[in-house]
């Protein structure tokens, strides 16, 4: 007996041993990391690389590939020559890092997001470079990611969560095999709840790293002479909430954005010598929508066909007030008319984090089509779809008597027209629409509509 | 508990998961299939997407080459068994000189089946009611004249590090597989006419003959198409 019970006391402390062992020096480091001092480049000079990290490096090597691959890269060369200019500016030069080759690229996804690869591989999504309003602010999303390869964060991350794996699989496997006893319930209750913790330790971590890249991207951001405040109103852009998606999880891996606003500008405030004046500002701001111009028109495409609709309307609606022209208003009107039902706006208690839980849950039980059809059976939704229709209608004519008005205003009419049952309008549209482009990529399709729209009209 | 009856236990609690993937596999389709008023004699096969990862001890790593690889084989094989088993032909889709425009279309239609596809997860059987569409943009694809159907391929799998297979046989777990999504979708109307996800155990980066034999199972119902 006496042998058996030693044994389990043993094993339960030994439990309890790998998980503060494992979660110690992790809380510890989480206090070491993301140092606030002004440190130029922000290197990681020690890290030497390892087998584990060339697997890595191996397996984001072919995902650039991938993402050429699958179209889902921009291919515009003007658009990524202007990232890679402002990237290249926030690298110190002369900067040689082992296996980093910079490339700056524009991502096809309507979603606001940036992301890096440890091998230098750089991606802004076209829903980011949209949303925000000038160069500076591009320059403190580069920056951000930049400081993730410098410091070289992947790979960092994934070293440490192979340990934390590790220990949970060991900790799983204790556990499985328990003693019935006293002790084993205790190895059992350790085993059950040091996963959570080793969890929460993944994510800790990760929240720590973003914490650092957002730091150190505003020393980068004053290195580079770009106004460092941009970094604070990004994120206040990224707060700005449009489809209702940013919910607040158990586990998040990036700290909260009130929270990177509080200590970015804390940390700012001991920075900053000047803001840039407002006048400056709005100068740049034009300056930077000439540049992505078409990069937003093609977002706004992308928002309306993933059904991302608010968003659409948003974007399109920046766009026409920076210039009026055929193709921003053809776009305004083709954003209204897929906005239908919905409001632009969604309110305080839909941004709720429950409200938005709820909402993702219904997405996944309804398809777009059908939560459409049960807004129309509501008068609210009634009054939208009659007021956007009738703005969607209203901004393709502007479309179309602007100069070098764009055919495509011809193909957004027959649809409204043909949604609201004007047979014979729609028809009219469709064919002044390939008439004006007999080479269009939808011709088939704008084809198959006439003749349906004829046969019912016989 | 005897030594025997232990071992006998332990083989079943250890098999039990690899018999339930065996069983996990469902494919619906679409009243007008069902009813042969649409037949698909002529399909596109899109490029697949197929995901596995490799599990071990030390978590999950990533397998980009061999779910590039895999991906590739499963195209190939669901075009066999379409054409040997259904005597459905598979026609070129847009190849690598596609411009720019054409590379777009087919993502953004790529990714407009993925934003489907939660929604014919959460309830399978409803295609069997016409209840999906993904719209007649599927005409923007502009393939070949006769294309009756397109298909979709998504999969994720799981590979076993040597480790991982001993303590998933010791303390439990999911063991290696490979899961696939297969929706073929009316070329001219954007109609999702039949969802099938068969699913099998093993290795997904070797298992040739299971991966064709889910594949078989998957399509069993598709009416087959008469020889000319």
């Amino acid at each position: 007996m006496f042998p058996r019970k030693l044994t389990n006391f043993i094993v339960a402390a030994l439990c309890l041993c790998i998980v503060f062992a494992s979660v110690c020096p992790v809380a510890h480091a989480q206090k070491k990391t993301a140092p606030v001092e002004a440190t130029p480049p922000p290197l990681k000079e020690d890290f030497k690389f390892g087998e584990v990290d060339l697997e890595v490096l191996e397996q984001v090597d072919l995902l650039d590939v991938r993402f050429e691959r699958d179209g889902l890269v921009l291919a515009d060369e003007a658009v990524n020559a202007y990232l890679r200019r402002i990237g290249k500016s926030l690298v110190p030069r002369g900067l040689e890092l082992e296996k980093v080759q910079w490339r700056f690229r524009a991502l096809r996804d309507p979603q606001p997001n940036a992301f890096a690869l440890p091998n230098g591989s750089i991606y802004v999504t076209t829903g980011l470079m949209s949303l925000i309003d000038n160069e500076s602010q591009l320059a403190a999303i580069l920056a951000h990611e930049l400081t993730h390869v410098m410091r070289r964060h992947t790979y960092l991350h994934n070293r440490s969560n192979r340990k934390k794996f590790l220990t949970m699989n060991v900790m799983q496997a204790v556990g499985a095999y328990a003693p019935l006893s006293v002790v084993g319930a205790v190895i059992t209750v350790v085993t059950t709840v040091a996963p959570f913790i080793m969890m929460a330790t993944i994510y800790g971590y990760s929240r720590d790293l973003e914490r650092e890249a957002d730091i150190k991207g505003i020393d980068m951001m004053i290195s580079a002479e770009y106004p460092p405040e941009e970094m604070v109103n990004v994120m206040k852009l990224l707060d700005k909430d449009i489809e209702g998606e940013n919910i607040r999880l158990f586990y998040n891996d990036h700290p909260s954005l009130d929270e990177r606003i509080k200590y970015l500008s804390s940390y700012l405030g001991s920075r900053a010598d000047t803001v840039t004046p407002q006048m400056e500002l709005n100068r740049e701001r034009a300056l930077y929508f000439r540049n992505m111009e078409s990069v937003m028109r093609h977002n706004v495409q992308l928002a309306v066909n993933s059904r991302r609709t608010r968003s659409a309307v948003y974007f399109a609606q920046r766009l026409v007030d920076f210039r009026a022209d055929s193709e921003n208003l053809f776009w305004l009107a083709e954003s209204y008319r897929a906005l239908g039902p919905r409001t632009p706006l969604l309110t305080e208690k839909e941004l709720t984090n429950s409200a938005m839980k709820d909402a993702a849950k219904k997405r996944e039980k309804r398809t777009f089509e059908e939560e459409e059809r049960d807004l129309l059976a509501t008068p609210a939704g009634k009054d939208n779809w009659q007021k956007h229709q009738q703005l969607a209608e209203e901004t393709y004519q502007l479309a179309l008597k602007a100069d070098n008005p764009v055919p495509v205003a011809h193909r957004g009419l027959g649809m409204l027209y043909e949604k609201l049952e004007r047979r014979t309008d729609a028809v009219a549209e469709y064919e002044k629409y390939l008439e004006l482009s007999p080479a269009a990529t939808d011709r088939e399709r704008i084809q198959r509509r006439i003749e349906a729209l004829k046969e019912k009209l016989k | 508990m005897s030594a025997r009856s232990f071992v006998l236990m332990f083989v079943l609690v250890a098999l039990l998961p690899v018999t339930g993937l065996h069983q996990a596999k469902a494919q619906f389709l679409h009243p007008k299939i069902q009813s042969k008023e649409t037949t698909i004699r002529r399909v596109v096969v899109l490029p697949a997407k197929v995901n596995v990862v490799r599990d071990s001890m030390k978590g999950p790593e990533g397998m980009a080459a061999e779910s590039d690889e895999l991906s590739s084989r499963v195209e190939a094989m669901v075009t066999e068994v379409l054409s040997k088993k259904k005597n459905v032909a598979t026609l070129p889709a847009a190849g690598a000189s596609a411009d720019e425009q054409q590379k777009y279309n087919v993502a953004d239609f790529q990714t407009k089946f993925d934003t489907l596809l939660p929604n014919i997860m959460k309830k399978r059987s409803d295609v069997k009611k016409g209840r999906f569409t993904m719209g007649d943009e599927v005409l923007n694809l502009n393939l070949e004249k006769g294309t009756d159907a397109v298909v979709f391929i998504r999969g994720e799998g799981k590979k076993l590090s040597g480790g991982k297979t001993a303590f998933t046989l010791l303390v439990g777990g999911t063991p290696a597989y490979l899961r696939l999504q297969i929706g073929i979708v009316d070329a001219r109307n954007g109609e999702v006419l039949l969802y099938t996800d068969p699913i099998f155990p093993g290795d997904p980066t070797t298992a040739v003959d299971r991966l064709r034999k889910a594949l078989e199972k998957g399509f069993k119902k598709l009416p087959e198409v008469k020889a000319q």
